[in-house]
């Protein structure tokens, strides 16, 4: 790694108060619904140090970064402070503005008065805005011992590991070999295509799954920038930005892989009905949508059978493993249910229904549901056509489930249809399927050694939908497909794509700028003592050398991780994190008490 | 002195993140809390959490990443760390249940608000 750092120098304020100058966000409502914005530029304006203190709708607009410029041109403005949303989505995008007016980009502080004030203290206006103002005051304090720093680089390993060889996978490892990068596929299954392998005719162009799959994998097979691992189990993954090792088990033994990025594409679950659950796995002809979905693959033409026998009438059951409520539906093994909606499963379920149709215009289908969701373009055409094929439709409402009765006869389906004012329905069918949702496949090993953000429903949790998707907070890493949320496959493949596009970006260039918040020694400070080294869990990272006649420690920042540990026991605080000093802290933790 | 500050020492990669997903998810705690997130809390020495209940804070939890940690190591010296500083506060007559260290992943919410609804019983005794 090449490493240069510049200027950590901890405290350093050069004798004379820089100019701070302190931004206000509302975003749009968001905070200043809550917080009176007005009263915390006020008493900002009024604090030591501060120059100038201003509120704004949106600091993070092209109207809001200007604001920035124009004070550091006209007013000279030295540091900046954004009191904002959460760091993880707009630290960056200021540093980067103070970097566009030439200063450098880590005299800012970045405040969250969103996430962790706006959004928490809501029936608390007052307490939420003497709260804000003591996190901006606490955050000008910091800014105000922040010494200038310059970015860390590492080399960049062009290489992509793409983990998953589902759609999303697929399309991630092609773009990315589009752009020159090389892929390497992941996949624990002997084979591609994940889930789709198993689908006949796929929305929303009706072409059959296996003809899409194939082109894949006939695209992949063509790529020479593309190498496919199949059966091959992840077993561990260290690194970070631009240098990640990826070991895997295979039948034919352990391998090895580096990247600089890994997209995550591991797709979902179907999800399994609880034996018993409206009958599933006990009664006979009680089937999920996905086996419907493979049974009409193979189905011959006028008579549709499920195990023998004759289907002449069929009952779906929307919402089954998802959006499930407590109290009302048997959690999952972690004690919570599946409290979201799967999304696809609607729409899937009405495209099945009309294909049965077209083949079998005979078979009488209810269907019974708590809400369609048919969203997608077009989707809502495979709801008005089922209507026309003469598919009846009841809707219940959370709490009052359809209930079944199962017997060799058939089932008998009991609902309380709330579209004809509660009245008790009851229908008799030969099958009963019922429309299941989607979990997210198991990831347990990858979160934990990559430390990925997954969600209350369990899905990988990228930083932001709207400014930053498929990305990860960990640096380097990204999420492609159903990994993410549930989604079809159109929408799995366009993650791919995005995820691709951010990953090639990522490693344009030869290195990638790392954070500079390593530990630096204060030489002059320094007696020597020793007590940093036996602190250090990195071999190497920390050494005593002679400078001037002085043994001093000294730091190899490419080593460093950032901890601080060192910190902590050194008598004379000739040691700290750059940017993350104890007199920082201890000023911070000052201006809180003090307000 | 009023002692009731809650100072909330998160980290980066883990604890900060989960105070961001209880405001997300729009869950609620006292306005008298305030966090501040560090790499790791191992980088404080005993006698930063001496000062800081001298200068008026009333309750500090530490959310730790455990043995989730990203840096070797770490959680077994702030653990030890942290017992130095029990010593300490013992000494000048701080009631030890003003320091709490606890371990807190991106994604416990509940556990998060449940370490702040335990130290504001703390505080409100003081």
């Amino acid at each position: 790694m090449n490493a240069n750092v510049e200027g950590n120098v901890p405290g350093d304020v050069s004798g004379r108060q820089p100019k701070v100058a302190v931004y206000i966000c509302h975003c749009g409502g968001n905070i200043s619904d809550t917080v009176d914005v007005a009263a915390v530029a006020a008493a900002m304006a009024q604090y030591p140090g501060v120059a100038i203190a201003r509120e704004y709708p949106f600091m993070c607009s092209s109207g809001g970064q200007d604001l920035i410029l124009d004070d550091i041109a006209k007013l000279g403005v030295e540091r900046v402070v954004v009191a904002a949303c959460a760091p993880s989505l707009h630290e960056l995008t200021f540093r980067g503005v103070l970097q566009r007016a030439g200063i450098n980009p880590y005299l800012y502080e970045h405040v969250n008065i969103r996430e962790q004030v706006s959004w928490v203290h809501k029936a608390d206006h007052d307490g939420a805005t003497a709260k804000a103002i003591r996190l901006v005051q606490a955050g000008v304090e910091k800014v105000l011992r922040q010494a200038p720093l310059s970015a860390l680089h590492a080399p960049a390993n062009r290489r992509v590991a793409v983990i998953g060889g589902g759609p999303a996978g697929l399309k991630a490892a092609l773009c990315l070999a589009a752009k020159g990068h090389e892929a390497v596929i992941i996949e624990k299954a002997p084979w591609l295509g994940g889930k789709l392998r198993d689908l006949g005719k796929v929305f929303p162009t009706g072409a059959e799954a296996s003809e899409t799959l194939r082109k894949l994998e006939e695209l992949v097979a063509a790529e020479k920038r593309i190498t496919v691992h199949t059966r091959a189990e992840i077993d561990s993954i260290s690194g970070f930005v631009g240098n990640f090792t990826i070991t895997f088990n295979t039948p034919d033994g352990s391998s090895q892989v580096t990247a600089g990025a890994v997209i995550v594409a591991t797709g979902f679950e179907h999800y399994r009905p609880h034996p018993g659950e409206f009958g599933y796995g006990q009664a006979a002809h009680v089937i999920t949508l996905p086996e419907l979905i493979s049974l009409l693959k193979d189905s011959p033409p006028r008579r549709l059978e499920h195990h023998g026998k004759e289907i002449k009438s069929l009952a779906m059951i929307h919402c089954v493993g998802s959006r499930q409520v407590e109290g009302v539906h048997q959690p999952q093994a972690d004690g919570k249910v599946n409290d979201y909606c799967s999304r696809v499963c609607c729409s899937a379920a009405l495209y099945t229904i009309n294909r049965l149709k077209d083949k079998y215009p005979h078979v009488r289908i209810y269907d019974i549901y708590r809400d369609i969701r048919s969203y997608g373009m077009q989707h809502e055409g495979y709801y008005e056509r089922a209507s026309k094929h003469g598919v009846l439709f009841f809707r219940h409402t959370e709490t009052d489930q359809p209930i079944v009765e199962s017997s060799e006869r058939g089932h008998t389906v009991k609902v309380k249809d709330v579209l004809t004012w509660n009245e008790e329905m009851e229908m008799q069918v030969d099958l009963l399927v019922l429309v299941t949702g989607m979990m997210p496949s198991d990831t347990k090993r990858l979160t934990s050694q990559l430390k990925l953000s997954v969600g209350a429903d369990r899905f990988l949790q990228e930083v932001h939908p709207k400014l930053r998707p498929v990305e990860m907070a960990i640096e380097g890493v990204f999420v492609a497909g159903a990994a993410q949320a549930p989604m079809d496959m159109t929408e799995a493949i366009a993650a791919g794509a995005a995820a691709a596009a951010k990953a090639a970006i990522l490693l344009s260039e030869p290195e990638i700028p790392l954070k500079p918040f390593v530990a630096v020694v204060d030489e002059s400070r320094c007696t020597g003592c020793g007590d940093c080294l036996a602190e250090c869990s990195y071999q190497g990272t920390l050494v005593m050398a002679e400078v001037n006649g002085r043994t001093v420690a000294q730091v190899n920042p490419a080593l460093c991780k950032g901890c601080g540990a060192c910190v902590a026991v050194c008598p004379t605080r000739a040691i700290n994190v750059a940017g993350w000093t104890l007199d920082q802290f201890e000023a911070m933790v000052e201006a809180i008490a003090k307000a | 002195m009023s002692l009731k500050k809650i100072l909330i020492i998160t980290t980066e990669h883990a604890s900060y993140p989960a105070a961001n997903a209880v405001g997300q998810g729009r869950m609620g705690y006292d306005a008298n809390t305030c966090i501040i997130r560090v790499p790791d809390p191992v980088m404080f020495p005993e006698d930063f959490y001496i000062r800081a209940f001298e200068k008026g804070i009333g309750g500090i939890i530490i959310m730790s990443s455990g043995s989730d940690c990203p840096y070797e190591g770490a959680y077994e010296r702030l653990a030890k760390r942290v017992d130095r500083v029990y010593a300490k506060m013992q000494e000048g007559g701080i009631v030890p249940s003003r320091l709490k260290l606890t371990t807190i992943c991106s994604v416990c919410r509940a556990a998060f608000l449940k370490e702040i609804a335990e130290m504001e019983k703390v505080v409100a005794a003081l």
